[in-house]
């Protein structure tokens, strides 16, 4: 072992040996792609956030049906399925938010990362990216089957199409990953934890999750005149994703340092 | 710009301070550190080891009027180039264990940009003599495997400069030799600092002593000119000043 | 370190808190003596339209009395008065968010912590303000619509500050070291300022049964005592505030001295 350490240290691992300063050729991307891939490996491996996160959608819809099962028959479900909808996907998301950031603060391996010539808004991204992707793929499954179950003897002939929910969903979730990993990182060092994030997160995504909830529920009802206002809605939602998320990405390197 | 790596320095203190309102983590730390020294840092809890260790390996930034250069990199001004020539290894294991050791060191390999990434890894695996064990989830690594692979991660741009934060803590006597020996081995191109509580590791391994209590620099020395009574004195001095 | 000058300003803050406190129940006094019972914001609607644009006017359903066809809508003589107190509280609570704000961003570029120390005194000022808001608004909504607690826009969004600023609290709370604790709150304080008015702004766009509350302007004597009382508030706010600085940095000295004596 004495001999191969010292041979491998004697060996450059740069391409160009004789560079001195910058002399590692740092791609951005690179770094980004880098964080992304580990996160999905490592929850492909171990698939802990997706089945917490989908097994906790579930059981708020078995709530939900506990909170209906006396409302009647007469009881149209399709004005609230927008707000029920989203409701599972905001406590959903709050989960998986903060399993993501426990990885990296587990073995210090964030102050790795800090250590490493990578630019803290690209940790921002790539976590903030990731979380996207769970929350989507959690998503995928849970409409579906909330459709499933509460909104097929409802009465949806009205109903705008489907791809209108979707996007509400799309918008809203974004907003939610990158603010959320804003506060998840926050939070995830504090006494608190998970309440934490649940306390600072409500009040900050309200304005959000308004907007997306009364753009999925007019393409759920549709009622007249329903296409232009699901738009005025997704433009508001819009621009709370661009402003709050540019916010995070800013804010995002201070929480790195302390 | 130009001749930043002009310096034999490796590390210039001048006046380092870290103070929060009325708290003075440290205070006015100053003292030069030649390439190719093994700096060993002592002192009592809350002495403000750590915090200088955080302060120069750029975790951190000092306070104004605080300068500090390692590598004739400026800690704040230039710290994201100073990073590439970084490697820490800590307590902790800094590595993900639901990752193989393969994909620890590919992935800390993409951060730092390296070229020929899977030579190095193989390389550097063979090294720390665990390669027959690269496709295994760290997880299932003993804590002497896993401070190994720590140092094959710390190694993979490799850096000038190598702080060690507490290394031995947690280790067994094996295991501590296989870290005795792979330090042994890099000796002689790297500069290393270190924070120890292991009094005779740190003075053995040493080719500069530093002392600091309350934030400040009570002794700093050439391991040559140290008399080890003299410094055991002055150490019990020091960790008596901690405990109030 | 600052010595005789910390006394100065807190003169001043005491000569503050008694004018702002004179105005303050001056306007109170002129608004249920001097001012005219205005009819603030009576419309004169037909059913229909009155039916059809319930987020433009002012309409309190129980209040709708149909006379030849058109609906006059008369306010209740209190609710109007809370309102010359209510409005000045919620304008004066945001001013001191955005002076927390301020501060809070003041921190993250120079990292002293005085900045964070007066950021996070404007917030218990700012707070204490949004409390105000509350109570008098819930005063007035109970008063005009008969109901103690609606979720029209304003209200809703002075919740959500209400909630922003005791979650501020509640973070500075649970981060023991002191540098983080300044750290994360002042993040959070500045993203909480960006999230207040878009939640107002939101509020104001869904479309609901709620009604958005217009203001269709006033007549002088009541912009008077309206202007007075806003601006007595100001001040009051302001003293609270400096008294409160001079107390903190009183008690941070206390810590330096009592530092130094153990050494």
């Amino acid at each position: 072992m004495a001999r191969e350490l010292d041979y491998v240290m004697t060996k450059k691992p740069k391409s160009e040996p004789e560079q001195k300063s910058g002399s590692l050729n740092i791609s951005g991307w690179r770094q980004f792609k880098a964080i992304l891939r580990k996160d999905i490996v490592i929850e492909l491996r171990t698939k802990e956030m997706i089945t917490s996160m989908g097994l906790y959608a579930l059981l708020v819809l078995v709530i939900y049906y506990i909170a209906l099962s006396n409302a009647g028959s007469n009881f149209e479900t399709q004005r609230i399925a927008a707000g029920l909808l989203f409701l599972a996907i905001v406590f959903t998301s709050m989960l998986g938010l903060n399993r993501s950031l426990v990885h990296e603060v587990d073995q210090g391996c964030l102050e790795a990362l800090l250590l490493s010539p990578i630019d803290r808004p690209i940790i921002f991204f790539g976590k903030a990216v990731g979380n996207l992707i769970f929350l989507l793929i959690v998503e995928v499954f849970v409409t579906p089957l909330f459709y499933f179950i509460f909104l097929s003897s409802a009465k949806m002939q009205n109903s705008g199409p489907v791809w209108m929910v979707a996007i509400a969903l799309v918008v809203g979730s974004i907003g939610i990953a990158g603010v959320g990993t804003l506060l998840a990182t926050m939070s995830v060092n504090t006494k608190g934890k998970d309440f934490m994030l649940s306390v600072m997160f409500i009040p900050i995504m309200f304005p959000l999750l308004l907007a997306v909830v009364a753009a999925a529920s007019q393409a759920i009802m549709g009622d007249p005149g329903y296409v232009k206002v699901f738009w005025q809605m997704i433009a508001a939602a819009t621009a709370y994703d661009a402003l709050m998320i540019g916010a995070s990405f800013a804010l995002y390197e201070f929480i790195l340092e302390a | 710009m130009s001749d930043i790596n002009e310096t034999e320095f490796a590390l210039e203190v001048r006046d380092v301070s870290r103070t929060f309102g009325a708290r003075k983590a440290l205070n006015k730390v100053s003292f030069d550190l030649p390439k190719g020294a093994f700096l060993s840092i002592f002192g009592p809890n809350g002495a403000g080891k750590t915090t200088l260790l955080r302060t120069l390996s750029t975790l951190t930034q000092p306070s104004r009027g605080s300068s500090a250069k390692v590598l004739g990199y400026d800690v704040v001004k230039d710290a994201v180039e100073l990073r590439e020539h970084i490697g820490i290894i800590s307590h902790n294991s800094l590595l993900y264990p639901d990752l193989t050791a393969q994909e620890n060191l590919e992935f800390f390999a993409e951060l730092y940009c390296i070229e020929h990434e899977q030579e190095r890894i193989d390389e550097l695996l063979t090294a720390v003599g665990l390669k027959h064990r690269s496709l295994d989830l760290v997880r299932t690594f003993s804590r002497g495997m896993t401070q190994r692979l720590s140092i094959a991660r710390a190694l993979l741009a490799d850096p000038e400069i190598i702080f060690l934060d507490e290394p031995y803590s947690g280790l067994d006597p094996h295991a501590m030799d296989i870290l005795d020996q792979l330090i042994a081995q890099i000796r002689d191109r790297h500069t290393f600092v270190m924070v120890s509580h292991d009094l005779e590791k740190g003075l053995e391994l040493c080719s500069h002593a530093l002392i600091l209590a309350k934030g400040q620099v009570v002794l700093f020395k050439e391991r040559k000119d140290i008399d080890k009574e003299e410094f055991n004195k002055v150490y019990r001095e020091t960790v008596g000043l901690g405990v109030s | 370190m600052k010595g005789e000058r910390v006394k100065k300003p807190i003169k001043i803050a005491i000569i503050l808190m008694l004018v702002g406190g004179l105005l303050t129940t001056a306007a109170f006094l002129m608004a249920f003596n001097t001012a005219e019972v205005q009819t603030f914001g009576t419309v004169n609607l037909t059913k229909a339209q009155a039916a059809a644009s319930n987020t433009v006017f002012e309409v309190a359903p129980a209040n709708l009395q149909p006379i030849d066809g058109t609906i006059n809508y008369l306010r209740p003589w209190f609710s109007q008065k809370i309102f010359y107190f209510h409005v000045p509280f919620a304008e004066a609570s945001f001013l001191i968010f955005t002076v927390a704000a301020f501060f809070a961003v003041m921190f993250l570029s120079k990292r002293r912590k005085s900045f964070d120390t007066k950021s996070r005194i404007a917030m218990e000022v700012a707070f204490l303000f949004v409390v105000a808001t509350m109570i008098t608004g819930d005063l007035w909504t109970r008063a005009s619509w008969g109901m103690w607690w609606d979720w029209e826009p304003r209200l809703t969004t002075y919740l959500i500050m209400m909630l922003l600023m005791l979650v501020y609290f509640v973070l500075r709370n649970s981060i023991e070291d002191e540098e983080r604790r300044a750290m994360y709150a002042s993040v959070f304080c500045i993203i909480a300022w960006i999230d207040a008015p878009i939640s107002f702004f939101i509020t104001r766009i869904i479309p609901s049964q709620h009604p958005v509350v217009f203001k269709s302007g006033m007549a002088t004597s009541n912009l008077v005592p309206f202007i007075v009382a806003q601006v007595g508030m100001i001040m009051i706010g302001y003293a609270i505030y400096t008294l409160r600085v001079g107390e903190e940095q009183n008690r941070e000295r206390l810590e330096i001295i009592k530092e130094a004596i153990e050494n």
